[in-house]
């Protein structure tokens, strides 16, 4: 079933390209040592302190190696494979890169970590009419300028976009048209949607939804009830409807990362680990929005679904990863770790500098250390 | 345990121990020092958890045993204590008297088996320095610190490594709080061996004790135990736990082959910034540097205040460049040079302006410029 557009007029369809980094550190790892290429290589923590895989490269992935499981199952499991410690400052200065090349497209940039982005490039920089062909621009800038590859999604709206970029990894390109949005929609496991984590999945399944054209079956007031405010978001992008716009610079009063764990843990060293990942992530977006934030909040959903915080304020605002875990690390000693179960972890960065604060003038710039 | 001790070595010592135990720990035992008396001499001990200090002294002991005692009062006791000769008695458990014939104190001690001990030091290399020289180089490095909270060990620890140069070898020390670094050397008399291999980081807090212990002459020995470093002195040894972690490889920040250099007069220099930093505050740290045409032209703009300008004849005839800094980090830096002739080196906005006299090699700072 096409998908007509709310608006009746194909004018206002935007174009939305999600770029997603294949293999991200791993690709970055691979590209700076030969030796490792067509290795499977698996970056993260160290097998012998329980860490955990932060990323994997392709080759590690045909042994069922993913991306949040422990290091030592991986291990397990391709005895072979090499274990590499993260080098964020390295995947930071690509990604700022990366980045360069989007910002020649459209200013309409909204990066969700340092390996993925949205770009609106309805109207671009470059006057071009196919966001297609961008996405095959920007791909193969990527190749010339970094020596990765990237999958791009286009479509026009940001929940199709990020499904598409999916569709065809590695170094992929898929275009999900408004024609062709109900049938890709309708195939769509239910675990796939926006929103539909672990437990929404399962409630979803319940219902006998598992695929969104089971989804489209229910009614607005079915999925009100079920999910509250999220039906009725639920509903619309069932029906290829998310009018999301891409927001470069969202004015914000916190700004917090959390990660649902795909299985539940009750072991710290894993926990900070997992917290080392957000962490990193958190002061990508401090650096992107020259965020200001004194105050770090440490979340903990545990298996009983109870959430604790926990909260630090500083005297400076934080910087970068490093102080943040600092800091994350006494908090979660704070919490009943090790001794529960823990089904999700966040950080959260509130207590915004206000104008008062916020310098007006020059920000420090950090050295380019460990790079 | 009873002794009595010379008033003047001793005030001395506890008030370089000052520093160890005031730090806060989550120990009260760490605000006391450990004294113990044996055979005709004390030894005093003095520790934060990270940084240990050992000392002996020649006393007069009529009876041996150990106590520990809040360092702070026994200090300001000793140091208004009205005569040369002090008798400590530890008359009962923990009721620690200090008197003579007129003054009398009773001070309740802690249990010195609570005391944190420094590890023995047992089959230590040690290497040789001049004291006066490693406590200038610590000196010149620990001016740059991270903000209190900011405990990553690269920024909390300053990197000591020993060089094996073609024609020399040197001892190093590197220190960065993110935002600048500094380099320092001291290179040792051929005769001289020194540590070589992979590098460690000391916490720079306690770099700041080994200077404030190491006086201004002599010679001292230093060496590594295990996750140790120890420096000796005469009777005095200092301990300091190292701390895991990497140091950034920092030679690409500090070697440059491009970019212009600028001499300039130090004091000269250093006068200007001091009048572009009052209008510096907490919020308006930057001034704007820019040079062009044989120039350097100082801005400061704080809207608070107000702003301010000055210009200085240089020798420059390359690009016009702007760029901008906290002059507070140059003011540092040229404190610490010994030249009289200083000389920058700037590439661009972005990237760190080199900082060095212009004869000495030892020394050499990279501070990073502010957004503009």
């Amino acid at each position: 079933m096409p998908i007509t557009d709310p608006e009746g007029s194909r004018d206002s369809i935007r174009k939305i390209i999600h770029i997603d980094m294949d293999a991200f550190y791993a690709s970055v790892e691979q590209r700076d040592r030969p030796e490792l290429r067509g290795k499977p290589v698996i970056v993260g923590g160290d097998p012998d302190r329980r860490g955990v895989v932060a990323a994997c490269s392709y080759e590690a992935r045909r042994y069922g190696i993913h991306s949040a499981m422990a290091a030592v199952t991986a291990r397990r499991r391709c005895p072979a494979a090499v274990f590499l410690r993260p080098r964020f400052e390295v995947y930071r200065s690509v990604s700022c890169r990366i980045r360069e090349i989007f910002m020649r497209y459209t200013d309409l940039v909204e990066p969700l970590s340092l390996d993925e982005a949205f770009l609106d490039v309805t109207r671009n920089k470059k006057e071009m009419a196919s966001a297609t062909l961008i996405a095959r621009a920007i791909k193969a800038e990527i190749r010339e300028e970094t020596g990765l590859t990237a999958s791009a999604g286009v479509s026009f709206n940001k929940f199709l976009a990020k499904i598409a970029s999916d569709f065809n990894k590695p170094d992929g390109i898929t275009v999900v048209t408004p024609e062709m949005a109900g049938d890709f929609i309708d195939r769509l496991p239910i675990g796939k949607f926006f929103g539909v984590g672990r437990s929404t999945e399962a409630r979803m399944h319940a219902l006998g939804v598992r695929t969104g054209a089971d989804l489209r079956q229910l009614e607005i007031s079915d999925l009100l009830r079920h999910f509250g405010k999220a039906g009725r978001f639920f509903y619309g992008i069932a029906r290829g409807r998310d009018d999301r716009p891409v927001t470069p610079d969202r004015i914000r009063k916190s700004l917090g990362k959390e990660t649902t764990l795909s299985e539940d843990i009750d072991d710290p060293d894993r926990m900070l680990v997992i917290l080392e990942e957000i962490a990193h992530k958190i002061e990508d977006l401090v650096r992107t929005h020259e965020i200001r934030a004194r105050t770090v909040v440490l979340k903990v959903k545990y298996a009983d679904f109870r959430t604790v915080t926990r909260s630090a304020t500083l005297s400076a605002p934080v910087e970068n990863a490093d102080v943040i875990m600092t800091h994350i690390a006494d908090l979660l000693s704070k919490t009943t770790d090790g001794r529960q179960k823990v089904r999700l972890l966040g950080i959260t960065l509130s207590n915004f500098a206000g104008d008062a604060e916020a310098p007006r003038c020059h920000q420090q710039l950090p050295l380019p250390l460990f790079i | 345990m009873k002794f009595s001790i010379g008033k003047s070595d001793f005030r001395e010592v506890l008030s370089k121990v000052q520093g160890l135990t005031g730090r806060k720990t989550n120990l009260a035992i760490t605000e006391t020092v450990l004294i113990t008396a044996h055979d005709d001499s004390v030894t005093l001990v003095a520790t934060d958890l990270e940084t240990g200090f050992e000392g002996n002294y020649p006393a007069s002991v009529e009876a041996e045993g150990a106590i520990a005692i809040n360092a702070k009062k026994l200090h300001e006791i000793i140091r208004e204590f009205p005569a040369d000769e002090i008798q400590i008695h530890e008359v009962e458990n923990r009721w620690i008297e200090i008197r003579n014939e007129n003054v009398e104190y009773h001070i309740v001690g802690m249990n010195p088996e609570d005391f944190q001990q420094t590890p023995p030091i047992e089959e230590v290399t040690f290497y040789e320095a001049d004291a006066a020289a490693l406590r200038r180089m610590i000196e010149r490095i620990i001016i740059i610190a991270g903000a209190p909270d900011d405990k990553r060990p690269h920024i909390v620890g300053a990197y000591f490594e020993g060089v094996e140069g073609d024609n020399d070898r040197l001892i190093r020390l590197v220190s960065t709080d993110g935002s600048r670094l500094a380099k320092t050397e001291w290179v040792l008399p051929p005769e001289a061996t020194a540590p070589t291999g992979e590098g460690v980081l000391i916490p720079k807090k306690g770099l700041q004790e080994v200077s404030r212990f190491m006086g201004s002459g002599g010679t001292i020995h230093f060496g590594f135990q295990e996750n140790h470093f120890i420096v000796q002195k005469g009777g005095e040894t200092i301990t300091i736990r190292l701390l895991e972690g990497d140091f950034p490889r920092y030679g690409d920040i500090i070697e440059r082959e491009d970019g212009t250099p600028i001499e300039m007069d130090r004091q000269l220099f250093m006068m200007m910034l001091r009048r572009m930093s009052i209008l510096v505050t907490e919020q308006y740290k930057g001034v704007i540097f820019e040079f062009s045409d044989n120039k350097l032209t100082i801005t400061a703009t704080n809207p608070d205040i107000g702003e301010s300008k000055e210009e200085m004849e240089i020798d420059y005839e390359a690009e016009p460049i702007e760029v901008a800094f906290n002059p507070r980090f140059f003011i540092d830096t040229l404190n610490v040079i010994e030249d009289e002739r200083v000389i920058l080196n700037i590439l661009d906005a972005r990237r760190p302006c080199i900082v060095r006299g212009e004869s000495d090699a030892t020394y050499l700072s990279a501070i990073m410029p502010m957004k503009i």
